[in-house]
């Protein structure tokens, strides 16, 4: 039997590199400790961390005393600093959730109420017409709302990128295209030692589960089947800019019992976003739209916000939640294996407390492993990270001195996002592989054409920066190769071609 | 009553510029006898030479040496069977161009023995 | 300061068909300083990617190819004395400024060897052209992987990377850039296995059809839309749906059809992001700047042309109105420039979808392009009203533009009260 390679020693191994894997490596990394993150994707953020409706959330939605509703409004309140420690983009909208008619004006008291015992701030019970002097565009049966000021809208890509940037630059190490086939134990399984994975195996007496649809996988290997995940796809539609302006607040539908409902927002960056559906599905990965579902989105929306015109409609996708069936987030330190922690079924608002349920897990492992690793502080630690310049945003003095600098600032490669050569190379410098990676990174073809113009000219930048043939350059990693060959290669007799 | 056995009625739609006259022609063998639906003589033409031997202009690229791009456009100089439309890509396909190239170069003299050349359709340094 | 600013008489933004023939225009027309704002690494514009024959038979009285269309005009732009200033890119529009009594267009560029500079025109001509339409407004259902293009994109990567975007693809939407695209695929050793096109005819031109599909034995389905995408990572099919009279899918039609490449030929918008920055008015249905016969916008200084306007058909009408413009923004710019002193509004009727102009003058003749919104077969009559124009068409199709041409001498001759024109197409 070949011998299975070893990758390293660490003190704590993080399975999953969404929003909460990177916020969890970012906080442990305050510590003097040798930190593993390890991703089966090729580029981040991938699932759900990816696609999600990048709302941070008031923390109204969830019954006191559940631990999401505690993790919820504290997240909310840790994102303003963070933003500006780690230099992702947030805007504070605020948010309206939206009632038609008394028995949904009751649902709406109700979560006022809730609201009130979470702790968020910020919360009023307004008028429709009071709704609609702030919201023109909002349907005129809209009877009342919740009003959230807290509520605010984030830059999903650039905050998980933030955060296991910020990680990594403190001394955590990210395996991208790393996917667990296994757990590693040590004396007869009482204690965790590590995970195995397709590049090897990494050793570390501290595994946490962030593995998002696959917790319960992840779990069942350490021998913890008490929980399950129900995969659930929402789907949206993401429009022009120019219909950004539709709306400035978040605005909600009143909640059901399959979720939130649908959600109308101006998102970070002013694009219109609809969406999102909840269907269970048993697939973790299929994260294609259904003519229904988008049917749905759309329908719901125009709810909310009637003169939504389609036909400005830039993309559709779809997301898959990490649905649980405990009714809250499950995130605790197993008895035994010793060692591995759960941090499963982070589903909405699960973005807006991935800072908070990072500081948890920290207690966790003070609390519980102490005698495993020491939470000793990082003294080289630096809570502060740039993010890459955003041209579209420069002033032009800054512009120009940029360009000075470096004259592939002065090249624009993406002309929906102004988005410059310099920008790109700089994402594969800190770690884009794929176009999606790029995308991901500083934006180029999340425009109105949708990298019509720019994907020949970012396929080439990552295949000269990798030092490698355009026509390994793939859209988002395994097989979605972009390119097939070299024009005329059919043609030709084997010897040439 | 010969003729009437011999002769087929053929559609053509005329491609001699974008206008796309609806050509309905009447043919014996290889020979037009009638032509009706076009709008010049471009039309007329077109359907003589569809009826015998349908030729088009063949255009595609060849990879260049030392230039900005790493193919260059090329024509054909005048319209070549259609029939014959593979056989000179596999030809072209062959064929390496070293920069600088002048539009109208000739890279390929008499290609396949159709009797016109391929040449650049474009200057590449 | 970190920027130089330049002043020059007339900038054109833009080295396509339209720009050139525009600078060129400008120069011959008297203007001294003329420059072409272009952002790629040379001017061209789409035509550079656009090898096939079917160019500049109205113009040169031969079929060129794109790149040979356009290597004749720039050489005669240098000639003429055009400068170009290539890999720079216009970021910014200001709205005119208000300067020496007059306007003045004003606005950034971006080039990596100079940075940023500050340019003011005395006229400006908006000849930015047009994009493609992306598959997310379609609203396809499916995954999202690799191996689906518009069709121009996979033209740049075949006619100018020398790349195959993949070896077995489906085309959707009959525009003219994926028939052309259906047979630069085959003839590069892909299979083309089918256009589909929602709509009951064809958008793109006839003979397109004719040498592009059928010369190639590629089937076309018309009232077909591919309504799904499947494959996580290199596409690996479509599924397509046959649609009713009312496009609503057809129950029980639905097929799946293996590839691995879609290309998407469904219409083209022109490119006006800077000429909203500059304020410019737009029309609603061209999606492109209102004009008038000087191809003059709402904006006195700014002048526009080619697909920027309206999309045409032919790189020959494009040209030929690139001229116009800057014959126009050449004679603004040295004050010469007198309109007609009238005011009509060109109005249509319902058969007629776009038109451009839409506001003339009666300051020099003009050619009207308009488009039917839905195919006319059999004969009609296309007329201005108060007998300005008529003429007897043999069809209308959306796929092809139609000509209207009215003497300025005609329009300054209608009574003072008329404000209007009406163009429609009367079917006998």
């Amino acid at each position: 039997m070949a011998r299975v390679r070893e990758c390293g020693y660490y003190d704590i191994i993080v399975i999953g590199c969404g929003i909460v894997g990177a916020a969890i490596a970012r906080d442990l990394s305050r510590y003097a400790l040798k930190i593993a993150v390890i991703d089966k994707s090729s580029d981040l953020p991938s699932g759900a961390s990816r696609a999600n409706s990048s709302m941070l959330h008031g923390g109204f939605d969830d019954e006191p005393g559940l631990l999401k509703a505690k993790l919820c409004a504290k997240g909310n309140r840790m994102y303003r600093p963070l933003s500006e420690e780690l230099d992702f983009k947030i805007r504070d909208c605020g948010s309206f959730v939206c009632a038609k008619g008394a028995e949904e004006e009751k649902h709406i008291e109700k979560l006022y109420e809730q609201g009130k015992a979470n702790g968020v701030i910020g919360l009023e019970i307004v008028s429709g017409d009071k709704l609609r002097e702030k919201e023109p565009n909002a349907a005129p049966d809209i009877t009342a709302a919740l009003w959230c000021s807290s509520g605010a809208i984030v830059n999903n890509f650039e905050a998980t990128l933030a955060f296991i940037d910020n990680a990594c630059q403190n001394g955590a190490s990210l395996f991208t295209e790393t996917e667990v086939t296994g757990l590693l134990f040590d004396d007869a399984g009482a204690n965790i030692s590590g995970v195995s994975t397709n590049r090897g195996n990494f050793r570390a007496p501290i595994v946490i589960n962030a593995a998002g649809t696959y917790t319960d996988v992840i779990s069942r290997m350490a021998g913890d089947d008490s929980f399950k995940i129900y995969p659930t796809r929402g789907e949206y539609f993401i429009f022009d800019r120019s219909a950004g302006n539709l709306v400035t607040s978040f605005l909600f539908s009143c909640p059901s019992a399959l979720g939130k409902g649908i959600t109308v927002a101006r998102t970070a960056d002013d694009n219109l976003l609809i969406g999102p559906t909840s269907v269970r599905q048993t697939d973790r990965e299929d994260t294609g739209t259904t003519i229904p579902g988008l049917d749905e989105a759309f329908e719901g929306a125009k709810r909310l916000v009637p003169r939504i015109p389609r036909n400005m409609s830039i993309t559709t996708f779809a997301g898959v939640r990490a649905n649980i069936d405990i009714g809250d987030f499950c995130i605790k330190a197993a008895d035994k294996p010793r060692g591995f922690v759960n941090v499963a079924g982070i589903k909405s608002p699960g973005f807006t407390s991935a800072p908070a349920i990072a500081e948890y897990v920290a207690e966790i492992i003070k609390d519980s492993f102490g005698g495993i690793v020491k939470l000793e502080k990082n003294p080289t630690f630096n809570p502060e990270r740039k993010h890459i310049p955003r041209f579209s945003e420069l002033s032009n003095e800054e512009r120009a001195e940029l360009a000075r600098k470096d004259p592939k600032w002065g090249q624009i490669v993406c002309r929906c996002e102004s988005v410059t050569e310099a920008q790109v190379v700089e994402a594969v410098r800190r770690g884009a592989r794929t176009v999606m990676g790029v995308k991901m990174w500083v934006r180029p073809g999340m425009g109105r054409c949708q990298g019509g113009f720019c994907s020949p000219m970012v396929v080439e930048i990552l295949a000269r920066e990798l030092g490698l043939s355009p026509l390994e350059i793939t859209r988002q990693g395994g097989n979605s190769k972009l390119l097939t060959g070299m024009t005329k290669s059919p043609l030709l007799p084997e010897e040439l071609s | 009553m010969a003729d009437a056995i011999n002769t087929e009625t053929k559609k053509f739609l005329c491609v001699s510029c974008p206008v796309g006259c609806a050509l309905t022609v009447s043919v014996q063998g290889t020979k037009v006898i009638k032509a009706e639906g076009n709008t010049c003589k471009l039309g007329l033409k077109y359907a003589e030479n569809e009826a015998a031997n349908p030729l088009r202009t063949f255009t595609s690229t060849v990879r260049v040496d030392g230039a900005s791009l790493p193919v260059c456009p090329v024509r054909s100089r005048t319209p070549l069977p259609l029939a014959k439309m593979f056989d000179v890509t596999r030809e072209v396909a062959k064929l390496h161009a070293v920069a600088p190239v002048k539009m109208g170069q000739v890279l390929i003299n008499d290609v396949c023995g159709t009797g016109t050349d391929i040449v650049a359709s474009r200057s590449l340094g | 300061m970190n920027h130089n600013t330049r002043e020059i008489d007339v900038a054109v933004i833009g080295g396509g068909p339209a720009g050139v023939a525009a600078a060129i225009a400008a120069r011959e027309n008297g203007a001294e300083n003329v420059a072409v704002f272009e952002r790629d690494r040379e001017a061209g514009g789409i035509l550079r990617q656009c090898i096939h024959p079917g160019f500049g038979l109205h113009t040169f009285g031969e079929e060129l190819t794109g790149p040979e269309y356009m290597e004749r005009f720039i050489k005669r732009a240098h000639e003429a004395g055009v400068e170009f200033s290539l890999n720079t890119m216009v970021f910014q529009m200001d709205e005119p400024l208000a300067e020496n009594g007059g306007k003045t267009a004003s606005f950034w560029t971006m080039n990596p060897d100079r940075g940023v500079e500050r340019v003011k025109a005395k006229a400006l001509v908006l000849a930015m052209g047009c994009r493609e339409r992306p598959a997310g407004a379609l609203g396809i259902a499916g995954d999202r992987p690799a191996g689906v293009y518009t069709a121009g994109t996979a033209q740049r990567f075949v006619n100018m990377e020398g790349f195959m975007p993949g070896t077995k693809a489906v085309i959707m939407g009959t525009g003219d850039i994926g028939l052309i695209m259906a047979r630069r695929m085959m003839l590069e050793g892909a299979e083309v296995v089918a256009v589909f096109e929602i709509m009951p005819w064809v958008s793109g031109l006839r003979r397109n059809i004719a040498q592009c599909l059928d010369d190639f034995g590629i089937p076309y389905y018309l009232r077909h839309s591919v309504c799904e995408l499947h494959g996580r990572e290199r596409l690996e099919g479509v599924s397509v749906v046959e649609m009713d009279e009312n496009r609503r899918p057809i129950e029980g039609s639905r097929k799946f059809i293996g590839c691995d490449t879609l290309l998407l030929a469904v219409g083209l918008i022109p490119e006006n992001e800077l000429s909203k920055m500059a304020g410019v008015k737009l029309d609603a249905m061209t999606n492109g700047p209102e004009v008038n016969e000087f191809l003059q916008t709402s904006a006195e200084c700014v002048f526009a042309a080619g697909n920027v306007v309206v999309v045409y058909d032919l790189v020959d009408f494009v040209s030929e109105e690139g001229a116009k413009a800057g014959k126009s923004a050449a004679l603004y710019a040295l004050g010469k420039l007198s309109d007609g002193g009238r005011e009509f509004r060109i109005e249509t009727d319902s058969r007629i979808r776009i038109i451009s102009p839409q506001k003339l003058t009666g300051g020099q003749d003009v050619t009207l392009y308009l488009r039917v919104g839905e195919p006319v077969e059999g004969k009609c009559e296309l007329y201005a009203e108060h007998g300005l124009f008529s003429k007897t068409l043999r069809y209308a199709r959306p796929g092809e533009m139609n000509e209207i041409t009215l003497s300025a001498e005609k329009l300054q001759r209608l009574p003072a009260d008329i404000k209007s024109i009406k163009i429609g197409l009367e079917v006998s």
